[in-house]
């Protein structure tokens, strides 16, 4: 990678060192745009956040959790970047039920780049701006270091986990979104249902409800949502 | 294609497949091929350390069993060695005559028609990994040019080893990243469905999981996913957990 660049990307990580909420803002600073944060995905899917700089950029990384689409869910399956400078203008075939609420969240352009290192493919760097407008070249080439750079990062932190668990920079900074699968526990006790199953119905009920998957899991779990008690209709 | 247009096309296709997939072993006997057609050698060969400090052929320029034999012998005894362990170029200028330091090696190179040996060490900072070893069926030393431009082949072996080694190391760590992120999930999951079934919360729900592990000898994360899985009854954890001793 280009040498200058990622000195200049190290340069802003300075000594703060790459702990994970670091990494997000040195991201949207480097690259120059509104927020950025920094999902992690696997089997296609996304599994959690290691950061994100604001509220705007966090609701984005929900509406991904809770869709399965979006800039950085196709950014990490295509393995190349993904970029949406007028998302407002955007015409509901792309990213039909990410892109209104992502607007209504104050975001205008969005872009995924994948975060691989070597065939590692850890996931992919989300950045937004609130207007619309697309990256300059040099912009780009820049998001494209620095998630090279995140991707090492996230490892460098893994790596230094005990065997079997994740590291605790990552768990404490990041967003796992665990009270989602605390609900599917639930749910599939309520219904005698696998887990799985059990969480295709939690994300049934927030897309009809225009909800976000996390805000469901904490009605189940504080026990003001029983999915044993549902009308005809509410299944 | 003259000698310098040999070794820069050379050093820029090496350099070119660091960037793409590459395949470390075809990359090192390329790199030992073009060092022949380039030096003044017969046969070059490139070694590596194993975690044993043991050394070993792992690219060669020339799969004649007798080069190959020789190469290895250098492994045991040899300037190869030298290099390897003082991280240094070591050097054999006739081994017809200096076959005190390694009789058996030398012994069989002349028979072979080779009669000077030069080791070039593959080094990253304070480490030598391995060797870059180039053997000449004349005795005396190879020009300082060619030594210079062996030396940059030598750095980018390095480098190439280097990388590979970064990136199979970046898989297993994203491998571990995934499956601790997995098995952290599968437990919450467990600890929905015990806090369901049992009527308690997120809390309580772990200790009685934990404790019916540690109790039954059983990791957590196997308990959770034969709970997740149905194997193992939500139902089971219905008594209230210890509380832990003040």
């Amino acid at each position: 990678m280009p040498a200058t660049r990622l000195l200049r990307i190290l340069g802003l990580l300075g000594d703060g060192g790459a702990g994970g909420s670091r990494l997000c803002e040195v991201a949207a600073e480097a690259v120059g745009v509104t927020g950025a944060g920094l999902m992690l995905l696997s089997h296609d899917l996304p599994v959690g956040s290691v950061c994100t700089t604001d509220a705007v950029s966090a609701r984005i990384e929900d509406l991904q959790y809770t869709l399965g689409e979006g800039p950085c869910v196709d950014a990490h399956r295509l393995g190349r970047a993904v970029t949406e400078p007028d998302l407002a203008g955007l015409g509901p075939g792309r990213w039909p039920a990410f892109t209104g609420p992502a607007v209504d969240a104050g975001a205008r352009a969005v872009f995924g780049f994948p975060t691989t290192v070597g065939g590692a493919r850890l996931g992919a760097l989300n950045l937004y701006r609130d207007q619309p407008g697309g990256l300059t070249d040099d912009q780009h080439a820049d998001a494209l270091v620095m998630a090279e750079v995140a991707a090492r990062a996230v490892l460098a932190l893994q790596s230094e986990a005990s065997a079997g668990n994740l590291a605790g920079d990552i768990e404490a900074e990041g967003e796992f979104r665990f009270v989602v699968h605390q609900a599917a526990g639930m749910v599939s006790e309520q219904l005698h249902i696998s887990v799985t199953e059990a969480l295709v119905r939690l994300r049934a009920h927030a897309f009809r409800r225009g909800r976000t998957l996390a805000d469901v899991a904490n009605d189940v779990v504080a026990r003001s949502l029983r999915f044993d008690e549902m009308g005809g209709d509410d299944r | 294609m003259s000698e310098s247009a040999l070794l820069i096309s050379t050093l820029v296709e090496l350099a070119d497949s660091l960037v793409d997939d590459f395949d470390v072993v075809e990359l090192l006997t390329l790199l030992s091929e073009r060092s022949v057609q380039a030096f003044d050698v017969a046969s070059a060969a490139v070694t590596l350390g194993l975690p044993s400090g043991q050394l070993h052929v792992i690219a060669a320029s020339s799969d004649a069993m007798r080069d190959l034999e020789l190469f290895e012998l250098q492994c045991a005894e040899g300037p190869c060695v030298d290099s390897y362990r003082s991280g240094r170029p070591a050097w054999a200028g006739d081994l017809a005559v200096d076959d005190v330091a390694w009789p058996r090696f030398a012994g069989r190179a002349v028979e072979a028609g080779l009669r000077s040996v030069h080791s070039l060490p593959l080094r990253l900072r304070a480490e030598t990994i391995g060797t870059l070893s180039l053997m000449r069926t004349s005795p005396g030393a190879l020009a300082d040019t060619d030594l210079a431009a062996a030396q940059a082949f030598a750095d980018v072996a390095t480098i190439a080893i280097v990388q590979h080694q970064a990136m199979v190391d970046a898989q297993a760590i994203n491998s571990q990243l995934q499956h601790a992120l997995n098995s952290r999930i599968i437990i919450e999951q467990a600890k929905g469905k015990i806090a369901e079934s049992a009527g308690v919360d997120m809390a309580e729900a772990f200790q009685r999981l934990r404790q019916h592990a540690r109790a039954h000898h059983l990791l957590l994360a196997e308990l959770a996913e034969a709970v997740v899985n149905g194997s193992f009854p939500a139902g089971a954890f219905a008594s209230p957990s210890v509380p832990p001793r003040s």
